[in-house]
């Protein structure tokens, strides 16, 4: 069975390069952080794994690099 | 209103102006294809060139190969919707190759696998070699069009090579493919500019003054991406300081592509600015629709503008009058749209309204649901579901109803039932009732003023949307077996239908017939198959019209009626021939109406005939037989084997028509299985037989249903078999009880060709149990009744105890034209053959059927006048009767007539 995650969930997801906020709704509203070493980390929740795939898809579409993809323990 | 197929999808790109020339890469594809592989696939990232380098190697494989034909499909998310796909794919090949055979493909519709079957068979007929570009197969997510393609992929005729662009590796057997070495694959680092190809861009065809360490660190910086790598270049575009536009651009970590569109779009005037970012949201672009998206006037001249200045605008036509963003570009300026004004959702409603004026309905919902605006997209799909409904794009219009809030649908009766008839397709007849009843209350209620109140806008659909509940109904019976309810709510659906909805009452009348038929009540299934015919005529549709005689014709034969069965045989095949003629393709059920005339002939006996039919039915190719129909041809096939005396190879194609058998909509009233138990019966393989009966769970004492009279007169010849086998235990007995009981509800239902096969076989179980005298009333009943439709096979198959029991029959002077007829058809020499049984002291004369039974109450106590009584006729016309007997008998009073017919066993 595969593991179940916690509903909703929130995914840290690294991506290469600067991305300035204005690309936040691009990506459903996930919150754009510089990671400081030329990368961005998209935080926000996740409903489910179509929602997780559609991020990334979006990812993919504009051809940005991907680099890692993490849950994050959810907030309080 | 139908989807139309835009050419714009299928429109091969050419090679771009300013585009490098990549012949390593073409090189490495020519190879693939030269080598026999099957599949090229260009999978990388977007902005990798992935299109660029397929219609480059298409160009440069159609200047080597001048038969060479291309077919491309620019796919989208549209295109999950497999009879779409199909659509686009059949559209595609014949574009490339006018030459292709595809009558077939196009002519009826089938299911997807018939469809590819006979595309690939058309393809295979062909000796053209042809390359099917299917490009952003990305976008390509549903299991039913990935099979397609790996369907295509399995079999594959040589002349065709497939190429896919893909932004992910597709989900198809490309591993295996791979390892068989039938693989030729493009991927990011293929397809990544070298350091001497971006030189060679960005000077030589970009024009634009770099030096060396110049080219190399905008190599470095993009990574040899070309999307970013072309940006750059239309950045540095007349632009006074390069170096220091580098150094920004190498010292930034931004977002290569975020950093370079901005730099685009700030050299850009605030015009062209506007327009690109406010176009953004179309997927087509073309003059008139972006006047209307932006508000402005003069697009036409700006799109061609864009193309001119490589402004990431694709035609996606030679009259360059649709285009397209390049997808990377439209992207990027769809994510910096927002917070612009006008918003994002004013343009897509606005895009809406320009597609819904245009009659593109399609396009006019998926944009009113990106702008959220899901009562225009409800009212719009609305207005689509009838033409979607007839082009079959069913799984477009299932999305687009799973994209609408439940409280939508609701208050749209005519959407609600669309979603209940879509669940009764997709097989969950639980959910379909619930649905039609919310929509059936919807439709119903009323606001204070009385007026309607739910949203569904007037229309043809909504006016009959009561009929169309009350089918979909007796559908639902129909699915559960309750034949009472199919009947209840057909009858209701064709009291609401009014005179001029014929494809309403074709559809109530089709299930009320069936309903009809299934219980045994053939007169009103033939009534009712009859208003189903005139219906679809009226309605237009002359092959659906014409696949009513098969059911009809089986019901006639259950009534006895073989010469009516035959005329409206011979009549439709007429009716199919004009509409061969008038098509240039035969209708779907003419193949099904030959096997169906054939098999009437072989009852007949004229078995040449029947063969000359099935060969005909058979010539006309797979495509002239409906699916549910195909098993009848083995099934006919077997059954002259049969009358031809070689059981085996009946019970072969009895085989081969099982693996054909599809459940369809007509009940299964003459099952498989119990014809191949009637073959080993007529085998003496009575142990197989009994095995079958038993599965069946078939017991002499079961209630007669029509639905199982067939088992159940196999049954009856396995008990009159057995007993012949071993007397002892009276299962002659058992058969005739099941017999008597079957003939009292055959006759009820007035279904006289059961009645004469009953009969026939009470017969034989007399016959079987030494009783010939009794065997001989229900024998000659049931050749006086099928002797002037011309029924033979039905006598003749029951093999030696019938001849046996037909020569009894000649001897007594019983049914003498039938028997004739049958004892020339018996070899060798016909019904005295037997040698031993034949009659004894034939008479030089035989008696006519009505002086055998005036003979037979001559035998009786009856007086002159009660005889003259029982006959209806006058005792002037008795005296006569009788005075020929005499003479026939060669004696001249009552008392020795008896005696002489009951020594010639005659009574």
């Amino acid at each position: 069975m595969p593991p179940r995650l916690a509903d909703p969930h929130r995914f840290e997801i690294r991506i290469q390069g600067q991305l300035d906020a204005g690309w936040s709704d691009w990506f459903d509203g996930f919150e754009l952080t510089d990671g400081r070493d030329g990368t961005t980390i998209l935080t926000g929740p996740v409903t489910d794994q179509a929602a997780l795939h559609g991020i990334l898809r979006r990812i993919g579409d504009v051809g940005l690099t991907l680099l890692s993809v993490n849950p994050t323990p959810s907030r309080p | 209103m139908a989807l139309p197929v835009l050419t714009t999808k299928l429109f091969v790109p050419a090679v771009r102006p300013h585009a490098v020339s990549r012949p390593r890469l073409i090189e490495k594809l020519r190879d693939g294809r030269r080598a026999g592989r099957k599949l090229t696939l260009v999978s990388a990232p977007a902005g990798f060139g992935k299109t660029s380098v397929l219609s480059e190697w298409m160009a440069d494989a159609r200047r080597r190969d001048p038969l060479l034909r291309v077919a491309w499909i620019s796919l989208d998310a549209a295109d999950n919707d497999p009879a779409r796909f199909l659509g686009y794919l059949i559209s595609a090949l014949q574009a490339a190759d006018p030459a292709l055979e595809l009558g077939a493909v196009t002519g009826q519709p089938g299911s997807d696998e018939q469809t590819l079957t006979a595309l690939i068979n058309a393809l295979a007929a062909s000796t053209t070699p042809i390359i099917l570009v299917l490009d952003d197969f990305q976008t390509i997510e549903a299991q039913p069009v990935r099979d397609a393609v790996s369907f295509l992929l399995d079999h594959q005729p040589p002349t065709l090579h497939l190429a896919l662009a893909s932004r992910s590796d597709p989900l198809l057997p490309v591993a295996r493919l791979r390892a068989g070495g039938q693989l030729t694959e493009l991927r990011a680092a293929d397809l990544r500019f070298t350091p001497a190809e971006a030189a060679g861009f960005l000077t030589e065809i970009m024009g634009l003054n770099l030096s060396a360490t110049d080219v190399a660190v905008l190599d470095a910086r993009t990574e040899g991406w070309i999307a970013g790598l072309q940006l750059a270049a239309l950045s540095l575009r007349e632009r006074d300081d390069v170096s220091g536009f580098i150094a920004g651009f190498a010292g930034s970590n931004r977002f290569v592509l975020d950093y370079l569109v901005e730099e685009v779009l700030q050299r850009q005037p605030a015009p062209v600015r506007d327009f690109l970012l406010r176009t953004s949201v179309l997927d087509g672009l073309n003059g008139a629709l972006c006047d209307a998206v932006t508000g402005l006037t003069g697009s036409s001249e700006m799109l061609a503008a864009l193309e001119r200045d490589n402004l990431f605008v694709v035609p996606l036509d030679d009259r360059r009058q649709w285009y397209r963003y390049h997808h990377l570009f439209a992207d990027v300026l769809r994510a910096r749209l927002t917070g612009q004004d006008p918003g994002l959702h004013v343009l897509h409603t606005r895009a809406s309204e320009w597609y819904e004026r245009n009659d593109l309905i399609e396009d006019a919902v998926r944009h009113a649901l990106a702008a959220d605006d899901v009562e225009r997209a409800a009212r719009l799909i609305e207005l689509a579901v009838p033409s979607v409904r007839l082009s079959r794009h069913d799984a477009t219009l299932l999305r687009w109803l799973a994209l609408l809030p439940p409280p939508v649908i609701r208050r749209r009766p005519v959407l609600g039932v669309y979603r209940a008839w879509s669940s009764l397709v997709a097989g969950d007849v639980e959910a379909v009732e619930p649905r039609l009843a919310a929509a059936e209350s919807a439709l119903a209620a009323r606001d204070e003023t009385g007026r309607p109140a739910h949203d569904s806008a007037p229309s043809e659909e909504l006016r009959t949307l009561p009929v169309t509940i009350a089918v979909y109904r007796a559908a639902v019976a129909q699915a559960r077996g309750d034949l009472a309810g199919m009947r209840t709510h057909a009858q209701r659906a064709l009291d609401l239908t009014e005179p001029g909805d014929h494809l309403g009452r074709g559809a109530a009348a089709g299930f009320l017939g069936l309903a009809a038929w299934a219980t045994g009540d053939l007169d009103a299934g033939v009534r009712a198959f009859g208003e189903v015919r005139a219906s679809l005529r009226r309605a237009g549709n002359l092959a659906d019209a014409l696949s009513t005689t098969i059911p009809t014709a089986d019901m006639l034969l259950g009534q006895g009626r073989l010469r009516d069965a035959q005329r409206s045989y011979e009549d439709a095949l007429g009716e199919a021939l004009r509409l061969s003629a008038a098509e240039g393709t035969p209708p779907q059920s003419t193949g099904d109406l030959e096997v169906g005339l054939s098999d009437i002939l072989r009852e007949q006996n004229d078995l040449p005939a029947a063969l000359a039919h099935l060969a005909a039915s058979e010539a006309l190719g797979e495509q002239a037989h409906s699916h549910e129909n195909r098993y009848r041809w083995f099934v006919s096939m077997a059954h002259i084997r049969q009358a031809q005396g070689d059981p085996e190879a009946a019970l072969e194609l009895l085989g081969t028509a099982e693996r054909h058998y599809r459940r369809g909509f007509l009940p299964e009233l003459r099952p498989i299985h119990a014809q191949t138990a009637r073959v080993w019966i007529s085998q003496g393989r009575l142990g197989e037989a009994t095995a079958w009966a038993r599965a069946r769970g078939l017991s002499s004492s079961d209630a007669p249903t029509y639905l199982r009279e067939f088992e159940h007169l196999t049954l009856a010849r396995l008990l009159i078999a057995g007993h012949r086998a071993d007397p002892g235990v009276g299962r002659h007995r058992q058969a005739l009880h099941l017999l008597g009981r079957l003939l009292a509800t055959a006759e009820t239902g007035r279904r006289w060709g059961s009645v004469t096969e009953i009969q026939l076989l009470q017969a034989l179980a007399h016959a079987a149990n030494g009783d010939t005298v009794r065997a001989l009333e229900p024998l000659e009943t049931a050749l006086r009744r099928a002797e002037p439709e011309g029924y033979c096979r039905l006598f003749l198959d029951e093999g030696e105890p019938m001849a046996a029991l037909l020569r009894h029959a000649a001897a007594a002077g019983i049914a003498p034209d039938a028997v004739r007829r049958l004892s020339g058809t018996l070899a060798p020499g016909g019904l005295q053959a037997g040698g031993s049984e034949a009659p004894v002291g034939g008479l030089a004369d035989p008696l006519s059927e009505r002086e055998r039974h005036v003979l037979r109450l001559l035998a009786s106590e009856l007086s002159g006048p009660d005889i003259a009584r029982e006959l209806y006729i006058s005792l002037n016309t008795l005296r006569t009767h009788t005075r020929h007997i005499f003479g026939k008998l060669d004696v001249n009073s009552r008392p020795a007539a008896v005696r002489r017919a009951e020594a010639l066993g005659l009574v």
